[in-house]
């Protein structure tokens, strides 16, 4: 295993484009364009509702003034709302569409690229906490670690849950002609904490995952480029690696070295990213103590 | 013959000269018809004389009276020695008591002011105001004359001349608890009232009297205060009468006279004595949350669980406040048929800001807590579940992040350890 930590003196900022090897595509454009407004749609709610949910800490004044009152919040906060709707169904519309019309259906539902959990993610959880231990080596992974599906079916859940909530919040007139009253209280709680808990998981537990442990720190811009290096696939995702070398479709798989431009703009909203969610972060502890 | 002639002709001569003399002195002031008399003006209308006469420059204005000062003034046909007899006497003057205390014409003014806290401490500290300190001297008008300094539009200015004045408030007013009474005079000001006074010119707007009475002013303490507590609804209702009457019915109002009494809540409370603000200011109605929840703590509390509390919190002027669901004095339990949030009203409590409000919506728990296994079971499960949730999720995977930390501190001191001996 190549060591990214120490060796590389020449080290690149971002852990895609460490190592050798020819940089291979992992994300759509698709992909790319979702996620990124995943990015701009999860701020603009977080800035809007924090303040909201800590109604009473010490910056949630300060901040709501920032953004121009709670009307103004509240506008910025459905904007946001029609942002994450519109990426979630677009995504479950492409999965739909290639379910239905392309050949490769079983594979979205099963196997190695499947992002449904395979009987190998809880092996791979296992054998992790074995390697946390000391107890033996570091799980391979395929294309999607349990960590990655965990995120992404935390994304279902959480738009789902917040998306649900939310909408019964926008227009209780309309939710009372079918639902008791008291659903607008179980949908404040749940869409709170719910929110309270992506937000606390995407600003540690993604972060940590993705950009801020050892082997990747300080940021890894896969997600903007869509491209990584032969080498950063190999320790990352070795399993995916050798299964594409098997089938052949290594060349496929092929992509040019992301622009200078790219990669500049890719690191510097990364790391925009990441200080405001650590902010966030600071905040919400700010308020958590404070109270 | 002749000689006793004479001695009852010298008699006579020097009796009626003594009558002549004493007659004039003292028909002498009252000849001024009109005004002061002519030879009091001698002296008290020449300032260059005066000047010489007395300590300070304030006791050279009093002692400065002429026909122009007096004459317009409700005392204008009155002579000098009607307030001040002594002088009547001659010249000098006794320096001391120089005037007739005014209750011998005023009995009813002078009677209640003496039962008032300013004569409590003219006599306990020597000096507070008495009828000269706000009605003036020499230049007293009828209140409804606007140069009076009891005319409303000038009381609170008269009032302000000592309770405005820290030298003089501090050494009344000196404890802590009388903190707002050392305000008051400047506070009234920037109030509804005070504003109405000096921005609108409204006579009819309260002043300093309106509240506290005129002549017999007592401290809130005193229960014939007009400000004692159990009597501030009878005072505000003097003018504010419609909404005394619906207070009256309202929970606060029979709290009021039932036992509860002084605990229950009064106009002042929620609308301050002295801050009293339009209740369409926003310092207004985000304010009065803070009022009821002095005493409804936990409904307070529980307010800010909701969307309306929240938002009211951060400033929004839009979502409904405690005065929007229980109406501003006619407070009712629930219990209550004519209560504002008695079930059957709810719809209709509701649906003066939500549009379509039906059944459903108004089972709404506007103060629900969720911490409440009995009494919000409902709540309580999805809040349980949640906790749970959050507790599972960031339990789980802080160990796992924690322990990949560790895992990977290990192996790279190992694997510099390892270089260190190759090396």
């Amino acid at each position: 295993m190549t060591d990214h930590v120490g060796v590389n003196r020449q080290r690149p900022l971002s852990a895609s484009h460490r190592g050798e090897g020819p940089f291979l595509r992992r994300f759509s454009r698709l992909q790319i364009t979702l996620h990124a407004l995943v990015i701009v749609s999860f701020f603009g709610l977080v800035l809007t509702g924090a303040p909201l949910h800590f109604s009473n800490a010490a910056w949630a004044g300060w901040l709501i003034g920032l953004l121009g009152g709670v009307e103004s919040a509240g506008f910025i906060h459905r904007v946001c709302a029609i942002i994450t709707f519109g990426y979630f169904f677009t995504h479950v519309g492409t999965i739909t569409y290639r379910l239905i019309k392309e050949s490769d259906r079983k594979a979205i539902l099963w196997g190695p690229t499947s992002m449904v959990p395979q009987p190998k993610d809880v092996r791979d959880v296992i054998q992790m906490f074995a390697w946390f231990l000391g107890k033996g080596s570091r799980p391979r992974f395929d294309r999607y670690s349990y960590m990655e599906k965990f995120d992404y079916w935390a994304v279902f859940w959480g738009v789902a849950i917040i998306g649900g909530s939310g909408l019964l919040l926008w227009f209780p007139e309309f939710f009372s002609r079918f639902l008791p009253g008291w659903s607008f209280n179980i949908a404040t709680i749940v869409h709170g904490d719910e929110a309270l808990l992506a937000l606390g998981f995407i600003f540690t537990v993604h972060f940590f995952n993705v950009h801020l442990r050892p082997e990747k720190f300080p940021i890894d811009v896969v997600i903007f480029t869509g491209r990584a290096t032969a080498d950063y696939m190999k320790e990352e995702h070795p399993l995916e690696y050798e299964r594409v070398v098997q089938e052949g479709r290594l060349e496929e798989l092929k992509a040019s070295r992301p622009s200078r431009t790219l990669y500049v703009w890719a690191v510097g909203l990364g790391f925009a990213s990441l200080t405001l969610g650590i902010a966030m972060i600071l905040l919400v502890l700010w308020a958590v103590v404070g109270n | 013959m002749r000689t006793p002639n004479l001695c009852v002709v010298l008699a006579a001569l020097l009796g009626s000269a003594i009558f002549a003399t004493v007659a004039r002195a003292q028909a002498q002031p009252e000849r001024g018809g009109g005004g002061p008399a002519v030879q009091c003006i001698n002296c008290h209308g020449n300032m260059a004389f005066l000047g010489g006469k007395s300590a300070t420059q304030a006791q050279d204005y009093m002692l400065f009276v002429t026909d122009s000062i007096v004459g317009p003034s409700v005392h204008g046909g009155l002579s000098c020695a009607e307030c001040h007899p002594a002088h009547a006497e001659g010249y000098p003057h006794r320096a001391e008591r120089p005037a007739r205390p005014c209750a011998d014409c005023h009995p009813e003014p002078g009677r209640d002011w003496g039962r008032s806290i300013h004569a409590a401490n003219v006599a306990r500290a020597g000096d507070a105001a008495s009828c000269v300190d706000c009605h003036g001297s020499h230049q007293v008008f009828a209140s409804t004359d606007r140069r009076s300094m009891t005319y409303a539009l000038n009381v609170a200015e008269t009032c302000a001349r000592c309770h405005a004045d820290p030298d003089i408030i501090g050494e009344y007013f000196a404890t802590p608890e009388k903190a707002l009474a050392r305000s008051a005079a400047s506070l009234y000001y920037e109030t509804v009232h005070g504003t109405a006074i000096t921005e609108s010119g409204l006579v009819v707007s309260a002043t300093c009297n309106d509240c506290h009475g005129a002549h017999e002013i007592l401290p809130p303490d005193s229960s014939r205060s007009s400000v004692n507590r159990a009597n501030i609804p009878e005072t505000c209702g003097q003018c504010h009468e419609g909404i005394v009457q619906v207070y009256d019915g309202s929970a606060h109002g029979q709290a009021l006279l039932a036992a509860a009494g002084p605990r229950a809540p009064v106009c002042t409370d929620c609308h301050t004595s002295h801050e009293i603000v339009s209740t369409d200011e926003p310092v207004w109605f985000r304010g009065v949350v803070e009022e009821c929840g002095n005493c409804h703590q936990q409904l307070y509390e529980r307010y800010f669980e909701t969307y309306h509390g929240k938002a009211t919190r951060l400033g929004s002027d839009i979502p409904a406040r405690c005065s929007d669901c229980h109406t501003a004095h006619n407070m009712l339990p629930p219990s209550d048929p004519g209560s504002s949030v008695y079930p059957a009203n709810m719809v209709e409590t509701c649906s003066q800001c939500h549009s379509g409000v039906n059944e459903n919506f108004v089972q709404y728990y506007a103060h629900g807590d969720h911490t409440d296994r009995e009494r919000y079971p409902k709540l309580f499960w999805p809040w349980l579940f949640m906790t749970t949730l959050l507790a599972g999720v960031f339990g789980f995977f802080g160990i796992h992040t924690l322990l990949w930390l560790v895992r990977t501190g290990i192996d790279a001191r190992r694997r510099g350890q390892e270089r260190g001996k190759e090396e």
